[in-house]
């Protein structure tokens, strides 16, 4: 599988990765840096605890690393939960609505990651 | 000069982010171009700012991170008034954040993802020429030495103050380090600079939290602009003693002019007031402050104008020596046995111009050795016209002020005088003020030593008015000592006067040299003299200062007495 190929099973854009990253070498340095980051992992936590300081830091962590890697729609889901939980700023969502979108993005994540493992396999 | 990027230092940077991915294509971008350091969160970064202080171009710093974030950078940055220099770019994705960031004092911002790598260079490039043109711009603004401001800038900022806050009414005042060259020549440069930055943190102290503002340029002149101060004799007592502070053996001594606020009076005018009152200062011992009022815009216009005029008055020969005789009164009739050599000025357009007017003035600037060295070839020429016409040598006292000791080519020159016109060494006497022993005792004794091994006689001019110790007396080489005249006016009335007279003969008894009285005008008071033993004598008494043609009819005269015509 190439990274190409990984970027269409995955939905990712790749133009936005080589417009970030330049090379296909750190693309993929960092796409298997994603899979064993525990961004998921953190963000699933912080949700489990609703702590909104943990759910901001580790979404904001999440949001910087998709958007780099041209993942949108992660980045995008990650996104809208750190700007929920932006310290200062007022919430709008209900906390079952949170945990909605903390699943969507879990599962989205859990997807990448599996075809990120492919991957690894099959380079 | 243009300077090729190749031959320059790289440019250092520093890249913050707690994300690996973002400090990496951050790197990826910068890596050709700058020497790149990397911080994960705020406290190493603000380490490595510390660290690299004197190096960084420009800090590029994510907001949002662990244990410190980049806003509590950023304010620690600026608040700080070393580091504050350095430019901060910020990393987000946040308008809002951007909006913050540059209020709270970054240089830029980079939006997240990274993914427009030319822009980035570019703004990094950017903000890093701004940032040296600014800083470029500040070293003009300060003098590297003090941190005070540079002339220009001074100026420039008084005249904002002047303009649009005319209501503070600032004073100008002046401060000035006495003889800083010499300063400089006995203690080394070194020395001397250090002086002057412990003089310059003596008045940002002075200064911190009021208006004013301070300036150093021409070497050792300070002009502070500052809200009128009740009482500035304390206020230069205060620097005085900082300075007092910082050698024992090394005297420094400053002087003060202050130019008070006045309707209408531009800073610049101000301070020229302020530094005409400082230089009025010039050579006195004792005044050590002065300010400014309408009296002395006169005295310093003359002052100006006899400066200016120097130069043309030797070439004019509007200067002109003049001789006053020395007597021997114990001898009978008393014997003509030398002269003082004084200087007059017939100025075409300001007639007889006192020595009390020019020569403290000359003293103060340095001038007076031209004048000096003028009296001194004079004299030397006069000595041996006499001594061809009349076949006899009449020795001169000349005038050795402060600055001529000093200066390197002194003995040079006398020897050249001396032997340019076929004289003995000893019949040019130098007169040396007590007063000018009491600085670099030392440094004076050792060059005033030399000259009198060279063979020329020296003579302690006004003692008694000045402070030298008893002790320090025995070490000073002098062949002559010349009473100060103040102890002569009232010794006909006052036993304590004479009191005084005879003490001064009895400590000369000792040094076993002569004493001359000066100002003596009265037959009663070359009695008295002669008879406590006083041996040379000059004053109106026997005749006042002469033109050389004039003092020819004494020569004369003289040589009669001694044919016992």
């Amino acid at each position: 599988m190439t990274i190409q190929e990984l970027y269409s099973a995955i939905d990712g854009n790749y133009e936005q990765a080589v417009r970030v990253m330049r090379s296909d070498r750190l693309i993929d340095k960092y796409v298997r840096k994603l899979k064993d980051s525990q961004v998921g992992e953190k963000l699933a936590e912080a949700g489990e605890s609703m702590d909104a300081t943990r759910l901001f830091e580790s979404a904001h962590a999440m949001k910087g690393v998709c958007s780099n890697l041209g993942l949108d729609r992660l980045a995008a889901a990650a996104n809208e939960i750190t700007e929920e939980f932006r310290p200062g700023s007022a919430r709008k969502m209900t906390d079952d609505e949170v945990c909605a979108r903390l699943d969507e993005i879990a599962r989205r994540y859990r997807d990448t990651a599996e075809a990120i493992r492919r991957y690894e396999e099959q380079a | 000069m243009i300077i090729s990027k190749q031959l320059r230092k790289p440019q250092l940077v520093l890249i913050v982010d707690d994300q690996e991915i973002n400090r990496d294509v951050l790197g990826m971008i910068l890596e050709d171009d700058y020497e790149i350091l990397y911080a994960s969160n705020g406290r190493e970064a603000l380490e490595l700012i510390r660290e690299y202080s004197d190096r960084l171009s420009v800090v590029l710093l994510d907001l949002i991170m662990p244990e410190m974030d980049g806003f509590e950078v950023l304010s620690r940055v600026r608040a700080d008034e070393f580091l504050r220099r350095i430019p901060m770019i910020v990393l987000t994705a946040e308008r809002s954040a951007e909006l913050k960031a540059l209020q709270m004092g970054a240089a830029d911002f980079i939006t997240k993802p990274f993914d427009m790598h030319e822009v980035i260079l570019a703004r990094v490039s950017r903000i890093i020429e701004l940032s040296e043109g600014r800083q470029l711009i500040s070293a003009a603004e300060h003098d590297p030495l003090t941190n005070l401001y540079t002339r220009n800038f001074f100026f420039e900022y008084a005249n904002r103050i002047h303009r649009y806050h005319s209501v503070w009414r600032m004073d100008a005042v002046v401060l000035n380090i006495e003889q800083f060259h010499s300063v400089n020549a006995l203690n080394g440069r070194e020395f001397g600079d250090n002086a002057l930055r412990v003089l310059g943190e003596e008045i940002k102290v002075f200064l911190a939290g009021t208006k004013g503002i301070a300036s150093r340029f021409d070497a050792d002149r300070f002009d502070i602009y500052c809200a009128p101060q009740p009482d500035y004799r304390a206020l230069l007592d205060r620097f005085q003693e900082r300075m007092n502070d910082l050698s024992r053996n090394a005297s420094i001594r400053l002087r003060m002019g202050v130019a008070p606020w006045r309707e209408g009076l531009e800073p610049m005018q101000l301070f020229d007031r302020a530094s005409a009152a400082c230089n009025m200062v010039r050579g006195d011992y004792k005044t050590r402050l002065m300010v400014y009022d309408e009296d002395m815009l006169e005295r310093e216009m003359l002052n100006q104008r006899l400066l200016n005029d120097l130069r043309r008055a030797v070439e004019e020969r509007e200067l002109r020596v003049f001789y006053q005789p020395k007597y021997n009164v114990q001898c009978d009739p008393p014997k003509l046995t030398s002269a003082e050599a004084l200087i007059r000025w017939q100025h075409p357009e300001l007639g007889m111009v006192s020595p009390g007017a020019f020569i403290p003035l000359f003293e103060g600037n340095g001038q007076i050795s031209v004048v000096d060295n003028f009296v001194w070839s004079e004299a030397a020429r006069q000595i041996a016209r006499w001594k061809e016409q009349f076949g006899v040598t009449v020795p001169v006292s000349v005038n050795l002020s402060r600055v001529d000791v000093f200066d390197p080519a002194l003995e040079e020159t006398l020897t050249g005088l001396v032997a340019e016109n076929g004289l003995e060494r000893s019949s040019l006497k130098l007169e040396v003020t007590e007063s000018a022993y009491t600085e670099n005792a030392g440094k004076m004794i050792e060059r005033i030593s030399r000259l009198r091994e060279l063979g020329f006689m020296i003579e302690m001019d006004d003692f008694g008015s000045g402070y030298s110790s008893l002790n320090m007396l025995s070490a000073m080489p002098i062949d002559v000592l010349k009473m100060d005249m103040r102890f002569i006016k009232n010794i006909e009335r006052d036993e304590r006067d004479f009191w005084l007279v005879e003490v001064v003969l009895d400590i000369a008894r000792h040094l076993k040299v002569p004493v001359v009285a000066e100002g003596v005008e009265t037959g009663e008071q070359v009695e008295k003299l002669r008879r406590a033993g006083c041996e040379l004598i000059q004053g109106y008494y026997f005749s006042r200062p002469l033109p050389p043609e004039e003092f020819e009819k004494l020569i004369i005269k003289e040589k009669e007495i001694e044919r016992g015509e």
